[in-house]
């Protein structure tokens, strides 16, 4: 596939015991997702949902395979301040427990990673105000997380995402915390990816939830058993 | 981008006023330590100077040394003062004292008061000023007559009645004394002696008819030249051992120091006392620092998961080891400003109790928050690495 935005080969992830037993999680997956796609990967606990995501997300090293982004063979790479500016630059990450910083405002919290990035501090609130407002949060900007309903401290984490206009989106049960209609509410969203080109990778486990993507890969004791594309749901 | 590092960290510390404030007052008390070390030191340098700064370079002072087993007691004397009067060629002028405890009685019950037995040109040499009546004379010294000049307190409390002190007899020890004159108040102390509380005779008598053996004799020379301190230190020394019948074999029976080397004492020891001080606030303020290391390990251990957070959405090592590295100095250096507030503070209190000398000094608040700082910088250090490098999946793990 020419515009591979994703792609995985015989990747293999392994635990270490401190007794120094292995415990492989991935068992050589092969996988390529192309820019634009949205994947639901589904599977059973246990069966290496997570960590395939964290892979991608270049939070952990693959223990053994190759890992392409855009092309280019990144699993060899242990340098942080790489790694690190392709999590802040090329990814964003939305989480089930929203994991966002209680101390900060809405508005910090989503200018935070352009902080990480460097970019003057009016030029990243102006994006970060902008981004509020258009996920219907413009009257919250200085509101703690503490202060805000569950769904819309997943709105406020997915601006948070956006920022830094990444190309890839990561969501590991962004639904899991949510009733039906914020969870409707946050699929909308990640739907609307689709119309910026944004490749969305979320892990799930409920099926209703994973009918929004394009396509749903099934994972078992860390190997790819299903892969099929689907009619997505239009909400 | 330091500012909103700066504010994240003030914040996070706002946030746990309690823990803040207690990891704080370590370095508090250990700056507050250093301020008050420099106090006392410059205390003490400025309270040799102020104890030196009428020596003239060319004095040297004699001094009886008692207590030795090789000679027993000592034969120093006030009289010795007039033999190197005229035995020694290098000298100018020698002068005799003796000073010791006595009781004094007029009339009614006995006080204690010191006595100094003087040479009569002690009032100008020490620049005291005479109220009432007279100072004794050379006459009155080389005649041993009991010719009383009492201190200004002294005069107050013996003729508490009004009775004029001038030409009344007093008894000093077991011997009466006529009072020829009364001093003016100094105020102070002058040395160990506070002249106000004295009663002062002609050496000579004070020392025949009262203190006997159990006075303490001390004779001021002036030699002629600062050049000539050592050979007149050597001929004053062969002058008196020959005077106190010394053996070969047998040790001085007195001390002599010249003004050089009375300072250099002085001094070696006011600086003994700041390496001392100096020692103790090191101490404190490594403790402190090892209490503010246990802190942020805790603050790290209690944010893992915000370091996780912070690492998936591109937070770099360097960010994280910034943001508590940051928080440990911030915290460190509001508690060296305070310790510093504190200790300046503590200044005009500990004087008053007057104990002690202290004086401000700038060393002291520019040291202390220097090393606030590096308390900061050096225990957060390791922390603030260890949350660096955390790994970012075990981190977001944690709850």
């Amino acid at each position: 596939m020419v515009n591979a935005e994703i792609k995985l080969i015989s990747a293999r992830k392994s635990y270490y015991l401190s007794s120094g037993e292995e415990i492989p999680v991935l068992k050589g997956v092969n996988l390529t997702i192309a820019k634009g796609e949205f994947v639901a990967i589904m599977g059973e606990s246990g069966g290496g949902k997570t960590t395939l995501l964290n892979i991608i997300g270049c939070l952990h090293p693959l223990t053994d395979g190759e890992y392409l982004l855009s092309g280019e063979n990144i699993g060899a790479v242990r340098d942080d301040f790489t790694l690190a500016f392709i999590r802040n630059k090329k990814m964003g990450f939305v989480f089930q427990q929203f994991n966002l910083f209680a101390r900060l405002s809405a508005l910090k919290n989503v200018a935070l990673p352009a902080l990480y990035l460097g970019r003057p501090r009016l030029e990243r609130e102006n994006r970060a105000r902008r981004l509020l407002e258009s996920v219907g949060l413009g009257d919250r900007l200085e509101h703690r997380p503490s202060e805000l309903s569950g769904g819309q401290q997943q709105r406020v984490a997915i601006c948070r995402a956006l920022v830094n206009e990444p190309d890839i989106i990561l969501a590991d049960e962004p639904t899991g915390a949510l009733d039906s209609e914020s969870g409707l509410e946050i699929m909308r969203i990640f739907r609307d990816f689709k119309k910026q080109n944004k490749t969305v990778v979320m892990v799930t486990h409920t099926a209703t939830v994973a009918k929004f993507a394009d396509r749903i890969i099934y994972l078992r004791d860390g190997q790819v058993i299903s892969d099929n594309y689907q009619l997505a749901s239009k909400y | 981008m330091w500012r909103e590092i700066i504010i994240m960290s003030l914040e996070s510390l706002l946030a746990k006023k309690t823990r803040t404030v207690l990891s704080m007052l370590g370095i508090i008390i250990g700056v507050a330590t250093v301020i008050a070390v420099f106090a006392i030191g410059q205390g003490a340098q400025n309270a040799v100077n102020a104890q030196f700064q009428n020596l003239s370079a060319n004095s040297i002072m004699i001094m009886s040394n008692r207590g030795r087993e090789a000679t027993g007691s000592s034969k120093l004397s006030v009289a010795d003062a007039a033999v190197i009067r005229e035995q020694a060629a290098q000298v100018k002028s020698a002068a005799g004292a003796i000073t010791g405890n006595v009781s004094v009685a007029y009339g009614g019950e006995d006080k204690s008061y010191s006595l100094i037995g003087a040479d009569s040109e002690y009032l100008s040499i020490s620049n005291l000023t005479v109220a009432s009546g007279r100072f004794f004379g050379p006459d009155e010294v080389a005649g041993k007559e009991m010719a009383a000049v009492l201190g200004a307190t002294a005069a107050a409390d013996l003729f508490a009645d009004g009775t004029d002190p001038i030409g009344a007899t007093v008894t000093v020890g077991a011997k009466k004394a006529e009072v020829i004159g009364v001093l003016k108040k100094v105020g102070g102390r002058l040395g160990p002696l506070s002249v106000d509380e004295a009663v002062i005779l002609p050496n000579t008598a004070a020392e025949k008819n009262i203190l006997g053996g159990r006075g303490m004799v001390m004779i001021n020379i002036q030699a002629d030249s600062v050049d000539n301190i050592e050979a007149a230190t050597q001929e004053i020394t062969a002058i008196l051992r020959a005077e106190h019948k010394l053996k070969i074999d047998q040790e001085d029976d007195f001390r002599i120091m010249d003004a050089g080397s009375m300072v250099a004492t002085a001094q070696e020891t006011a600086k003994m006392m700041s390496y001392l001080l100096t020692a103790i606030a090191a101490i404190t303020l490594l403790v402190s620092g090892i209490g503010i290391m246990n802190v942020m390990f805790v603050t790290v251990a209690e944010r893992t998961k915000e370091i996780g957070i912070a690492k998936a959405i591109g937070g770099k090592r360097a960010d994280i080891l910034w943001q508590f590295l940051l928080e440990s100095v911030i915290l460190s250096m509001l508690g060296g400003l305070i310790g510093i507030g504190l200790g300046l503070g503590l200044i005009p209190l500990v004087a008053k109790i007057n104990i002690i000398t202290l004086a401000y000094s700038w060393n002291g608040p520019i040291i202390g928050f220097s090393f606030s700082v590096l308390v900061g910088i050096f225990f957060g250090f390791y922390p603030a690495f260890k949350a660096s490098r955390l790994d970012p999946v075990d981190a977001l793990r944690s709850e």
